[in-house]
């Protein structure tokens, strides 16, 4: 059930009406409708993972009151619940997204050097969402171990942060610190942040549905049929890249955070324009921001801290293990590891060079725009952005290999016909015009409103429904979001 | 070494370290209140806050800063 369908829309409006409507002012009763909610809805997308689910919420509700027993009190058993707290999250990820990459990597290396390999693979369930709420269950314990928040002692709002169901299946990852204190009061209607959210997931379906999913009819069999395209499709199936996953990806954030308004629960911000970055450590600061936020501050802030004695190198080791780890989060295949190792290496010469320590503000033209060296960078950056996620689109490291020689050896090949790439190029087009539009807004949370000219509220409305309108008009057939599978 | 020294000090190496024309640091502010305090600069501040003072701080106590009076109470105990 996605969020942008019919029936998320049925599921939505029961979930809302009972959350607001018959129990008002009773915080316990509005927290176990949303779990029930949130439960239901995890159900329908993955029942034989309830149980999961279930048994993690109730172990590591366990193990944030025990460390916070603890704390300050006895230092080893606050450290052997902090590390069973870690060693059971990360033993989650591991066994079910890693364990067939680790057997298949010791089996293929075992082959490689003559020896022959009686190891099989397992048919292990990937457990939808389990990226997400696992770095939820670490994050909580060591928020709890550093004093930084206290153990939650209601199992029910724990519940709730772990598995609320606009953010379980793809993000953006919460805090504890921010969400579970909006779980211990009432949240009463509030007609503007209600508003709002809609706008905002009005935002996310023009971003999905508009441009992802037709920038998807394009690049999706420029990938599948690779040796049928010509090198400058595929070129451009790599330019094009970027921006679907973008508008794909924090349109579906858009809709999440949206959703959480209407419940008036604050969720966390996961972009915040990054084609606006004109280096790489720009790009990453405002890309994907709620899993930066988290390995920067679970793994290279404590990294960085233990080889702070060997200066700008110690801060590369630090930043290149964190991108391998944010490559190998996204899933178990050696693409998204040399992804993350490819993304750090270039950090070397921004730190090299201290262009990372100088934060220049962005110099404007006389119209508002950046000026052409500021520009040129930004292109720059998304360039080396593209030309990175090859490792991330392509299935494995031969498929990417396949892919780059198609580029050099495809020229000859006829250019695909004006009929079937006029409908990507004009949506491709469109974006870029968004963009523009987000520039225009970017110290707004999202770049959508009704124009300033339109006065009349009623006038107002009226534009968002025939916005909607259009959204539904032209969208593309809904394809699967980027990130549900991760 | 008396607090409003510290603060002093802390105040030349904020400017420093993070390439600003001025700064008044107190108590309370933490990196949410300065643009370019990040945290690839915090470790920059830290290595130059443990040169100036001669002191040596410990992951644990570097990670449970959340604002500058409490990396202050942290030079002061030492």
């Amino acid at each position: 059930m996605v969020v942008n369908s019919v029936e998320f829309l049925f599921f939505f409006v029961i979930v809302f009406l009972l959350y607001y409507l018959p129990f008002r002012s009773n915080v316990k009763l509005q927290n176990i409708v949303l779990l029930a909610g949130s439960f239901f809805f995890y159900g329908i997308c993955e029942i034989k993972m309830i149980p999961l689910l279930f048994i993690s919420i109730l172990v590591f509700y366990f193990i944030g009151i025990q460390i916070e027993r603890y704390r300050d009190k006895n230092n080893v058993l606050t450290s052997v619940f902090s590390y069973l707290g870690i060693v059971l999250g990360i033993g989650l990820l591991i066994y079910f997204k890693y364990f067939n990459f680790f057997i298949e990597s010791i089996s293929s290396s075992l082959t490689a050097i003559g020896l022959h390999s009686n190891l099989h693979t397992f048919n292990i369930i990937l457990p939808i969402g389990i990226s997400f709420f696992t770095f939820k269950l670490i994050s909580y314990t060591l928020e709890i171990e550093r004093g930084n928040i206290t153990a939650s002692h209601d199992i029910v709002a724990f519940s709730n942060y772990i598995s609320f169901f606009p953010t379980i299946l793809s993000g953006p990852i919460d805090r504890p610190g921010k969400f579970l204190p909006q779980l211990a009061k009432f949240r009463s209607f509030n007609y503007n942040t209600a508003t709002d959210g809609c706008k905002q997931i009005l935002w996310g379906m023009i971003k999905k549905m508009l441009i992802a999913d037709n920038i998807a009819l394009f690049v999706d069999p420029c990938w599948t049929y690779v040796n049928e395209q010509s090198s400058f499709t595929l070129l451009l199936a790599i330019i094009f890249f970027p921006i679907q996953l973008y508008m794909d990806f924090s349109g579906y954030s858009d809709m999440a955070i949206g959703v959480g308004k209407l419940l008036n629960i604050s969720v966390a911000k996961n972009f915040n324009y990054p084609f606006f970055g004109r280096n790489i450590a720009e790009y990453w600061r405002n890309w994907h921001m709620s899993l930066t936020g988290w390995l920067t501050d679970y793994v290279f802030m404590p990294l960085n801290i233990k080889y702070r004695d060997y200066g700008v190198n110690g801060s590369i080791f630090a930043i290149i293990l964190t991108f391998v780890l944010i490559g190998m989060w996204h899933g178990a295949s050696w693409t998204f590891v040399l992804f993350g190792l490819y993304q750090g290496l270039l950090y070397i010469p921004l730190m090299k060079s201290g262009a990372f320590f100088k934060k220049k503000k962005i110099k404007l033209n006389k119209s508002g725009y950046p000026c052409f060296k500021d520009f040129r960078k930004m292109v720059f950056t998304y360039f080396l952005f593209s030309v990175g996620l090859i490792l991330f689109k392509a299935p494995s490291l031969l498929y990417s290999y396949h892919f780059l020689h198609a580029i050099v050896n495809n020229w000859s090949l006829p250019l695909i016909t004006v009929s079937e790439w006029s409908r990507p190029v004009v949506f491709f087009g469109l974006s870029c015009l968004l963009i523009v539009h987000e520039w225009n807004h970017r110290k707004d949370e999202y770049a959508f409103s009704a124009p300033l000219f339109i006065k009349s509220h009623f006038f107002r409305i009226v534009f968002y429904y025939v916005v909607f309108a259009v959204v539904l008009a032209f969208a593309a057939d809904s394809t699967q979001f980027i990130y549900f599978q991760f | 070494m008396s607090r409003s020294e510290i603060f002093e000090k802390l105040n030349e190496i904020f400017i420093d370290v993070l390439d600003l024309d001025e700064i008044e640091l107190t108590d309370d502010t933490s990196a949410d209140d300065i643009e370019e305090w990040d945290s690839l600069s915090h470790i920059q501040l830290i290595v130059s806050i443990e040169k100036t003072f001669k002191i040596k701080f410990s992951s644990k106590e570097i990670l449970s800063w959340k604002n500058v009076g409490e990396m202050v109470d942290c030079i002061e105990s030492k």
